[in-house]
């Protein structure tokens, strides 16, 4: 691999802070909203006071980031997707003022698919985003084990390293360095995380807005050989975990055979925007004579049917826009890995096209576009 | 209830007994097809089949230890457009078959040509407990539910008080296991499609006076049993959802409650009795140009996103509590184990109280929102009295 | 008055075309006053008024929701009237276990000659709201 595989995402300059990682961020978003360069930031934070949850939310009060305040914005935590909340943001149309968002890069990929399904706006958004070292489950989040795990996690995260109680989706995740956001807090192989801080400011928006912060700016290659390292074992890792689940129609029937058709996954997956999923509408209502004659031929049927077709088919749907966030095995009631088998379908997928969802906003969806002398042993 | 009724007997067990009645229904021609919970081929979990191979029945699981379909749903898929031409008897829980009562009622189903069999229910296990160790779950429901003991069940299982015919009385047929002796039960016709059922599934030929009074005894057991769980259940409900109610009530506690809600909205999406094709919280009519979202922002000094949380739960409620069946269902799908069945089970036993309803009982009673009495809830009316006199002259 | 801002509570009226409308037609030709704080909106019947929409406003920013329709035998649609009290006990008693204060919802019939009757609901409401004082919900970022 030709040096800099995981650093073509950062610009040549970068910001030295010194200051804890959490701190800085924290004070960069708190001067933007009091300065009013931004007018709200989309970040994790506390809901319902001390004992509860966590979840995104648009904070326009700059004592949100203070040191008691809500905002939790780089909590290794994903309660939704924030793609898909960018979208929902913006869906009608761009923001007129500038709105700052914190996001994961699955996230930011997310956003950028997106955008280029004509589901959101990317004007005025200052995407911020890190070298990402994984989420926990949302299992974790809810009896306080997450809390606990914080100092383990930012430990081996100096280290370059993943804490094991990661999602499996996250450890086995190629694209953990953010590409396109306007800055990029370095944070995966780090050291002295809580007294030092490098910004990355990618873009001209990135370093207009961060510009105020006090701190030197470097120049010059960037190391990253911590980045490699941990590029080679999350694909290791992403191997074996591809070769637990099985393809084929009796393996597929195995997997999803508890599924409790909650949809749930198509709900929160951020690339599945429709409104009304075809799976849910009309279309696969059937009367019951549909029933009947399906009893005659088979002997037996599931009811509700339509399992394995509903996963398959909205594999066909999004597996090529897939960014491999793993939101659908983290909702998953059945505890099916819906991820692991949507990620090793549209990686394949994916392929097939040379496409890598939410790289690059000018880049064309496949199935948008086409050219006339390609695919031809498609055809018989 | 009708004074029809058989008694089944066998030496292994009840559910083998009732497999092998229901074989009889298939191959006298009785029923057509049956859906009924049968084990997924990983032999992790179970679904509804619908079958007319009398031989599949060998793997069917008439009490399964887990709920992962609502019955209710499958039945509403199944015939949501029509009736069906054929005979189906389905195989549910009491709160399965309320749940089928109140979509038909809704217009979701067709229950006409459907034949609701329902069994005493000792309630099901958590889904995420049971799918930790499949194997070792099905032990733990078979367990306690031959004691009857509730407490390794589902919290609405632990505290429901529809477990039964007598209070599920919608239903055709019904198995009583409940004060039976080992081995035995009771299956009795809850309307006259049930009691078509078993004359025409009566053997005859024996002593029928014997019959008789041994199948009185038998009934008169397992009512009186019934009886006297329903009031110890009735009372735990009581006491559960008083305490519930503490723990929910104001602004502050409730928003503790849904802090963690991710907005996955399984918990409609799995509710019987949330039919709608689309949802009122998904459509365009909360979708806002994004100066809404950042105005209300402002105005709070943040706003949670998505937004709206609190108004889907509150909303939804508003939509289906009437029609509530407390199945826990919701809670089942909930990735953040909020405490969303006991919540709306609440809710729905409350607002149904409120307007004389019990939801899924009967065919016939009119869902609350499409009736009314003009002699009724004058406490909602606000009296007018003049707070005001001579304001009029003032004004002018 | 203390240092405190004085409270005036935001209120949302709903009602009918028919009525409840009438009655604020007849309160502006007898020149009758009610309070600024009250807004105004206007459904075809209460009885198709759902109950979301009641909750909704309780949600994001509303103190009160106060609702009027035709007196009993009066609806223009025969029972729209009948319908909405059914909806209105269905929203107080969700309001009521969720520990919401159902109070903060009216429901109360003003005919269209029912001038005095419309502003006296408005100034009462109006009182009683200011009396129980802001809502909390409206504040919460996290609802």
């Amino acid at each position: 691999m030709p040096e800099g595989a995981t650093s073509s995402a950062f610009a040549s300059e970068r910001l030295q802070i010194n200051q804890g990682a959490e701190e800085t961020v924290r004070e960069l978003l708190r001067s933007l909203l009091e300065s009013g360069k931004v007018n709200a930031v989309l970040a994790l934070g506390r809901t319902g006071g001390p004992s509860g949850g966590v979840a995104y939310s648009l904070f326009r009060d700059p004592e949100a980031f203070g040191a008691d305040g809500d905002a939790l914005p780089l909590l290794p935590f994903m309660p939704a997707n924030a793609g898909g909340l960018l979208s929902r943001l913006t869906l009608e149309g761009p923001v007129a003022e500038p709105v700052a968002a914190v996001v994961k890069p699955c996230e930011l990929r997310a956003f950028i698919e997106l955008v280029k399904l004509s589901q959101g706006n990317l004007d005025n958004i200052l995407l911020i985003s890190s070298t990402c070292g994984g989420v926990y489950p949302l299992d974790m989040g809810i009896d306080g084990s997450l809390e606990k795990k914080l100092p383990t996690y930012w430990e081996r995260m100096e280290q370059g390293e993943l804490d094991d109680d990661v999602r499996p989706t996250c450890r086995a995740c190629e694209s953990f360095v953010p590409e396109g956001a306007d800055i990029t807090v370095a944070l995966l192989g780090e050291a002295d995380l809580d007294t030092q801080c490098t910004l990355h400011l990618n873009t001209e928006r990135g370093a207009a807005f961060a510009g105020d912060m006090e701190g030197t700016t470097v120049s010059g290659k960037r190391d990253s050989e911590a980045l490699e390292r941990s590029l080679d074992e999350r694909k290791a890792f992403r191997e074996e975990l591809f070769a637990g689940v099985g393809v084929g129609l009796k393996d597929l029937i195995h997997t999803f055979g508890r599924c409790i058709g909650c949809h749930g996954c198509k709900t929160v997956c951020p690339i599945c925007y429709c409104r009304l999923c075809y799976f849910d509408s009309q279309n696969c209502e059937r009367p019951a004579g549909f029933y009947e004659g399906e009893l005659a031929r088979k002997g037996g049927l599931r009811v509700p049917s339509d399992t394995v077709y509903f996963q398959l088919g909205r594999m066909a749907h999004m597996a090529i826009s897939c960014v491999g966030c793993g939101m659908c095995t983290d909702v998953c009631p059945a505890d099916i890995p819906v991820s692991t088998m949507f990620s090793k379908v549209g990686a394949a997928a994916q392929a097939v096209f040379d496409y890598q969802p939410g790289r690059d906003v000018t880049e064309e969806i496949p199935l948008r576009t086409f050219e006339e002398e390609e695919f031809t042993e498609v055809a018989t | 209830m009708s004074d029809n009724g058989i008694v089944l007997a066998a030496e292994d067990g009840v559910e083998a007994a009732f497999i092998g009645w229901l074989k009889e229904t298939l191959n006298k021609n009785i029923f057509d097809a049956l859906l009924i919970p049968v084990g997924t081929p990983a032999g992790d979990s179970f679904a509804y089949l619908l079958l007319q191979e009398p031989a599949i029945l060998d793997s069917a699981s008439p009490l399964p230890p887990v709920m992962p379909v609502q019955g209710g749903k499958a039945i509403g898929r199944l015939t949501m457009r029509e009736n069906p031409s054929k005979r189906i008897a389905a195989v549910v829980r009491p709160c399965e078959a309320r749940a089928a009562i109140e979509l038909s009622k809704l217009e979701q189903a067709h229950l006409d040509n459907v034949c609701l069999i329902t069994l005493d229910c000792p309630g099901v296990l958590p889904l995420a407990d049971y799918l930790v160790d499949p194997v070792a779950g099905a032990a733990r429901f078979k367990e306690a539910s031959a004691q009857w003991d509730r407490s390794p069940m589902r919290p609405t299982c632990q505290v429901c008080d529809h477990f039964s015919l007598r209070q599920a009385p919608g239903c055709d047929l019904h198995v009583g296991t409940l004060g039976c002796p080992d081995g035995t039960a009771v299956v009795v016709a809850g309307s006259s499609k049930g009691d078509h059922v078993l004359e025409q599934m009566d053997m005859g030929g024996q002593d029928e006076d014997e019959q008789a009074d041994f199948l009185n005894t038998a009934v008169t057991d397992w009512g009186t049993q019934v009886e006297q769980v329903e009031e110890a259940q009735t009372e735990r409900r009581r006491q559960a959802q008083e305490d519930l109610r503490e723990e929910i009530a104001g602004a502050e506690k409730l928003l503790g409650v849904f802090s963690s809600c991710i907005n996955c909205h399984n918990c409609q999406r799995v509710c019987p009795v949330c039919y709608c094709r689309q949802c009122y919280f998904e459509s365009a009519a909360l979708k806002l140009p994004a100066e809404n979202y950042l105005a209300r922002a402002e105005r709070k000094g943040a706003l949670r996103f998505s937004p709206d949380t609190l108004l889907f739960h509150i909303g939804r409620a508003s939509h289906m509590a009437l029609s509530c069946v407390s199945c826990g269902a919701c809670e089942d799908a909930c990735p953040m184990d909020i405490p969303v069945g006991q919540v709306f089970s609440l809710l729905g036993d409350r607002a149904q109280k409120a307007l004389g309803y019990v939801a899924g009982t009967s065919l016939e009673d009119p869902l609350p929102l499409v009736s009314y009495e003009m002699d009724e809830l004058h406490e909602v009316e606000q009296p007018y009295v003049e707070v005001y006199p001579n304001q009029e002259v003032q004004d002018a | 008055m203390s240092e405190e801002r004085e409270f005036v509570p935001k209120i949302v009226y709903f009602m009918c075309s028919w009525c409840g409308t009438g009655g604020a037609e007849t309160a502006a030709a007898h020149h009758l006053r009610y309070p600024e704080n009250v807004i105004p909106s206007r459904v075809n019947c209460t009885g198709a008024l759902p109950a979301v929409h009641v909750i909704r406003p309780l949600i994001e920013g509303a103190d009160g929701v106060v609702i009027s329709g035709c007196h009993p035998g009066d609806c223009h649609y025969d029972d729209g009237n009948f319908r909405a009290r059914r909806r209105v006990a269905l929203v107080k008693s969700l309001l009521d276990t969720l520990g919401l204060e159902p109070e903060r919802v009216w429901f109360r019939y003003v005919a269209h000659g029912e001038g005095r009757r419309f502003v006296d609901t408005a100034a009462e409401f109006n009182d009683h709201i200011t009396r129980l004082g802001p809502n909390p919900l409206k504040t919460r970022s996290d609802t």
